[in-house]
């Protein structure tokens, strides 16, 4: 290697350094500070504790808005799974006209930008509450709908990358031989594309669980998501509490990253 | 979708014979989808688009009607022009700087690493990305704030009092350049992956230095790869909430919390609708305009 190549490449290497450390730093200063046994925030600690986490626990707005949250997010991961696993196999196997408008428009709601996509949502859903009297915007219904949104190009994206490999005379030869769509579905295509589905699932629940700019719109007084809860809550106050959920969510969302990464190399589904 | 067409390449002309049964790919199974994104967006959108031309009352809030009211109020209304053009310069600006600092990591991640650093560094990058706006929002006001983690990083070097970075722009630029660079940094990633290495070896045997063979070579042949990877980071900074309310502050106004602000707490339905059909089309124009601009420019370049 030249002194000309060796130079070249360090400043690459201390350039991604630099970066690399700037995107991820952050993430490092609030798990630690989630440790800090100060009242006031204040570098460097006077000492660690964990009693933060346990303050976290007890305010209902983060214990409940995590469990909302997972629950909200797990009921849309399946809706987007049962709508998007049929509409990837027309997307993929189909050879009709307008499949490029109906591939557009199952994407579409990760293209219009989260808050306008919110806001539109939550002055429908109060416009049929004006109609027939049926409360939505606020209730988990209408953040299920919001969130399944959020799930569904994502599920069928993952998916359909995987579906694209997998060649369809595997199916016909199945189909040739007597089995039904069904048995065919379930006996030999979801085998082979299960990588896909799961890392479809994962980046859609990771995707839900985390939105901010749909959600703000449809949570109500007792259904608040976490997101929303920390939001509501750094307007006013900034203390290691914060660090601690934080942490907690930066734990389970990395957990759920690797496991994707396995199925699936993640910088594909962007 | 490449490899649809590998497939469909090493079919028989003509496709399936007849007679074989059906393949299980047909538009009814796509149909509950459609009908849910339908319902769940495209009728949303649309009531909003006829809502943007309603009329409001401060007492029956919304009053249907036809008029362009609501987008004349925008401009004739410096306040708001104000907002529009800061979220502009500043999405601009961030866009900028992404790219200025995604290129050198895109190409190190694409030349310099092995398959399993790469592997890990991407979920390096890709995980604050995936942690949520809330999370990574407060981990910047940690670094920001006068009493966080700059300013006592500062002070071991003898700098006192105040950054100033929180509610300030600057503070705004930093929370979003870190939302968009993973963005930057993968896409670039892959165009800089699918350019042949010979190309760059051939330059430098030929004794061009790495700058020239990155200005002559490299950026020429990704130049619709640092388009797309502009746009997508400039259209979500254009859309950006989470940053400039808790950076930013309560007296720092983008577009996206203003149409949070009218729709939300002001309820004025048809003006909070007009802007948000303003910010989509600024935006669709702007991102156009600067596309069709580079081609143009680039087309003369490559000649």
């Amino acid at each position: 290697m030249s002194s000309q190549a060796r130079s070249v490449r360090l400043a690459y290497t201390a350039t991604s350094i630099l970066v690399i450390g700037f995107i991820v730093l952050p993430l490092v200063f609030i798990v630690w500070m989630s440790f800090f046994s100060n009242k006031i925030l204040s570098f460097p600690p006077e000492g660690y504790t964990l009693d933060w986490y346990r303050r976290a626990w007890e305010m209902s707005d983060f214990r409940n808005g995590f469990f909302l949250s997972l629950r909200t997010s797990l009921i849309a991961t399946v809706v987007a799974l049962s709508l998007g696993l049929p509409a990837s196999f027309a997307l993929v196997r189909g050879r009709f006209r307008g499949r490029e408008t109906i591939n557009t428009i199952l994407m579409s709601p990760m293209i219009v930008p989260g808050i306008v996509g919110g806001s539109a949502l939550f002055v429908f859903f109060l416009e049929v509450e004006f109609l027939t009297g049926w409360r939505i915007a606020g209730s988990s219904i209408g953040l299920i709908i919001a969130h399944s949104l959020i799930a569904l190009p994502w599920m069928i994206r993952l998916v359909t990358t995987s579906l694209i490999s997998v060649p369809p005379s595997v199916e016909e030869a199945a189909r040739s031989l007597g089995a039904g769509p069904l048995t065919v579905f379930f006996r030999v295509t979801l085998p082979v594309i299960r990588a896909g589905v799961i890392a479809g699932s994962l980046f859609a629940f990771v995707n839900s669980f985390i939105d901010l700019e749909k959600s703000i719109f449809l949570v109500g007084p007792d259904s608040t998501t976490l997101q929303i809860a920390l939001i509501n809550y750094l307007e006013w106050n900034f203390d290691s509490t914060i660090g601690a959920v934080a942490t907690v969510q930066i734990g389970l969302i990395t957990l759920l990253l690797l496991i994707t990464d396995r199925y699936a190399k993640l910088s594909r589904a962007f | 979708m490449s490899t649809t067409e590998t497939f469909s390449v090493s079919r028989p002309p003509g496709g399936a014979p007849k007679g074989t049964p059906r393949r299980l790919g047909t538009p009814m199974l796509a149909t509950p989808a459609i009908i849910f994104v339908a319902i769940g967006l495209l009728a949303p959108l649309a009531l909003m688009l006829r809502n943007s031309l309603n009329h409001y009352d401060p007492t029956e809030l919304m009053v249907s009607a036809i008029t362009p009211e609501n987008y004349l109020k925008f401009f004739g209304d410096s306040f708001y022009q104000g907002v529009l053009w800061r979220t502009v310069w500043i999405s601009g600006l961030s866009t900028a700087i992404c790219l200025l600092a995604g290129v050198p990591v895109a190409y190190f991640l694409a030349r310099h690493v092995g398959d399993l650093a790469k592997r890990m560094l991407l979920i390096l990058i890709l995980v604050p990305l995936l942690i949520g706006n809330a999370v990574r929002t407060s981990a910047w006001m940690l670094i920001l704030n006068d009493k966080g983690v700059l300013a006592a990083f500062l002070g071991l070097f003898g700098h006192n009092g105040p950054l100033g970075l929180m509610y300030s722009s600057a503070g705004v630029v930093i929370g979003l350049i870190s939302v968009l660079l993973p963005f930057m940094i993968i896409t670039l990633n892959s165009v800089f992956e699918s350019i042949d290495r010979n190309l760059e070896d051939a330059g430098e045997s030929l004794g061009a230095s790495h700058l020239t063979i990155m200005r002559r070579i490299v950026l020429p042949l990704a130049l619709p790869g640092i388009l797309s990877g502009s746009v997508l980071c400039f259209i979500l900074s254009m859309n950006a909430y989470a940053t400039p309310v808790l950076i930013g502050g309560p007296t720092f106004h983008m577009m996206a919390p203003t149409v949070y602000q009218q729709i939300a707490k002001v309820m004025n339905w048809p003006f909070g609708a007009a802007l948000a059909f303003i910010l989509m089309a600024v935006t669709l124009i702007l991102t156009v305009g600067v596309s069709v601009l580079v081609q143009r420019r680039y087309r003369k370049w490559s000649e």
